[in-house]
């Protein structure tokens, strides 16, 4: 898996390049830092010239192909109809080889079977979340990008997203708001702040207190493994 | 439900065309001498069929146009496809000479046609997410086909603005095969064409971003479906006339009814739009009034307050 963001602008983004080569990694930054602008732009979503995967432009493959390469899974669940339930959204997302079987099982496992025969439209935000991040497993394209998988769950759930997200053979990068998270998946990190690329590096490095508090001030305070939001 | 549904269908149907002003009887309807003959076979026949498939079209259009644009209110008439085609019939009526006037057919078809050019000329420039500007130019199209329609009426004499008014009245008076045959057309490419797509259209259902990220041409599978739906109902307004509501409350009522989603009620909502419109007809043809109600009118009246009754219910069951 080779991925090239070379020199991404938008009214928005300012310059951003990376190259993400056979790795997982995980995109953090404050509230508007255009992560999923970037995300978008990665998977085709908005039009942008400048991504390349394996050395071609993403823009302009074909759909069939695009979809086998990236998926990108929203932190919301969008969904026009009615009456389509969780069963029938996330069969549209067998591809890529996946089954029903393997449907089965990523429910259970995310401990939401009961929510098949439900319509999209009446589950809660954790569960369509779970829903969102199960359909992105079956999608099972080469590069998945999740937009914050974890945000709106319960501890529990939090857990056992995070667990899948290990376990998870195909390529991903994980955006997330949540450092705990982040430190716990060790990927590298990609830091964004007002459209501008701050930070690229190991999870390592970008955990030593002295790069903590260059990025985030004294608004996070370490306990050990643990980060916590420092209220004053 | 459904099933007493579709029971009181058939019967509809099967009665439509024996129900009317004139009483037929059964005994003379094979007998090509008869008068019942030629009323049966030439006007009533043929009526309730063109009624049937024109209900059918802008039945499955509004359903359509309401998955792409994801908007409920949406049929192919907020676009402006039926102004279009009531303006390129006014103008007929205005300016060709009496010996021409069957060709206001043609220029009614025109009409929608062009407007249809005219949309897909604007959403060539538009992305794929930007619906919602189509929409609001749709909406402007309407609004600049009815003002140039008040200046054809300006400059009509009395008996062509009586034509003028008839016809976006709707009318389903129709005699002979003749002008039957190309709504019937349209209606089955309408119903095969939409079939034919039905896993892009639940796709469709749920977001644009996610039929793109499943693999679907997103914008040019949206231009085919609303380049069909346009085309069939600009086939259907050159020969009825522009009739409202269809578009709207069949699919809705479909919707409720059989609590499904989209794409698995093709066919029901082009069947019903069907029996609702050959209904609606033989109210209008039957109130005993001194000349046939126009359809528009009726399907307004009925539609209307049914429609409002079906959405405060839903307001309720869903708290």
């Amino acid at each position: 898996m080779k991925l090239h963001v070379d020199t991404v602008t938008t009214s928005y983004l300012q310059n951003i390049s990376f190259r993400v080569e056979n790795e997982n990694v995980v995109i953090l930054g404050s509230n508007g830092a255009g992560k999923t602008t970037l995300s978008k732009i990665i998977v085709g979503l908005e039009e942008n010239t400048n991504v390349y995967y394996e050395g071609e432009k993403i823009s302009s493959l074909g759909a069939k192909r695009r979809c086998e390469i990236v998926n990108f899974v929203p932190s919301k669940l969008e969904v026009f109809d009615d009456y389509l339930d969780v069963e029938e959204f996330l069969q549209l997302s067998l591809l890529n080889g996946s089954t029903l079987r393997e449907m089965d099982t990523i429910l259970k496992q995310l401990e939401i079977e009961h929510l098949k025969s439900s319509p999209c439209k009446c589950i809660s935000s954790g569960e369509s979340q779970l829903v969102l991040f199960a359909s992105g497993l079956l999608h099972n394209a080469e590069l998945t990008i999740f937009d914050e998988p974890t945000a709106n769950l319960d501890s529990d759930k939090k857990i056992k997203v995070y667990e899948a997200l290990k376990k998870y053979a195909g390529w991903k990068i994980v955006i997330t708001h949540d450092l705990n998270i982040a430190y716990k998946l060790g990927y590298r990190i990609i830091y964004l702040e007002h459209g501008k690329l701050i930070f690229d590096g190991s999870s390592d490095v970008f955990f030593t207190a002295a790069n903590l508090e260059r990025l985030f001030g004294n608004s996070i305070k370490r306990l050990e493994d643990y980060f916590m939001v420092n209220y004053r | 439900m459904k099933l007493l549904i579709f029971l009181i269908s058939l019967i509809v149907l099967s009665i439509a065309p024996f129900i009317g002003e004139t009483p037929l009887e059964i005994g003379k309807l094979f007998d090509p001498n008869a008068m019942e003959y030629l009323l049966f076979w030439d006007l009533r026949v043929p009526r309730v069929l063109v009624a049937f498939f024109s209900g059918a079209i802008l039945a499955l259009g509004g359903m359509v146009f309401q998955a792409v644009f994801r908007n409920s209110l949406t049929t192919p008439f907020t676009l402006g496809v039926s102004s279009g085609a009531t303006l390129a019939t006014a103008i007929g009526i205005v300016f060709l000479p009496a010996s021409l006037a069957a060709l206001s057919y043609l220029f009614s078809f025109a009409g929608a046609f062009s407007t249809i050019l005219l949309l897909f000329l604007f959403a060539r420039t538009l992305s794929a997410t930007q619906t919602n500007s189509l929409l609001l130019i749709g909406i402007a199209l309407s609004f600049f086909y009815s003002a140039a329609l008040m200046v054809v009426y300006y400059l009509s004499d009395l008996e062509q603005s009586y034509s003028i008014i008839r016809f976006t009245m709707g009318s389903l008076n129709i005699v002979g095969f003749k002008s039957l045959y190309p709504v019937i057309a349209a209606a089955l490419i309408l119903l095969a064409v939409v079939s034919s797509y039905k896993k892009e259209l639940k796709l469709i259902l749920t977001s644009h971003e996610n039929a793109f990220l499943k693999g679907i041409e997103i914008k040019k599978i949206n231009l085919i479906l609303l380049l069909f739906v346009s085309l069939s109902v600009g086939v259907c307004v050159s020969v009825v006339g522009p009739i409202g509501f269809i578009g709207l409350v069949i699919p809705h009522i479909i919707r409720l009814v059989y609590k499904q989603s989209s794409e698995k009620l093709i066919l029901s909502v082009f069947y019903y739009g069907g029996i609702f419109l050959v209904l609606c007809d033989l109210i209008g043809r039957n109130l005993g009034a001194v000349s046939e109600v126009p359809i528009g009118v009726v399907t307004s009246f009925i539609g209307g307050p049914f429609f409002i009754y079906i959405i405060l219910r839903r307001k309720r069951h869903h708290g």
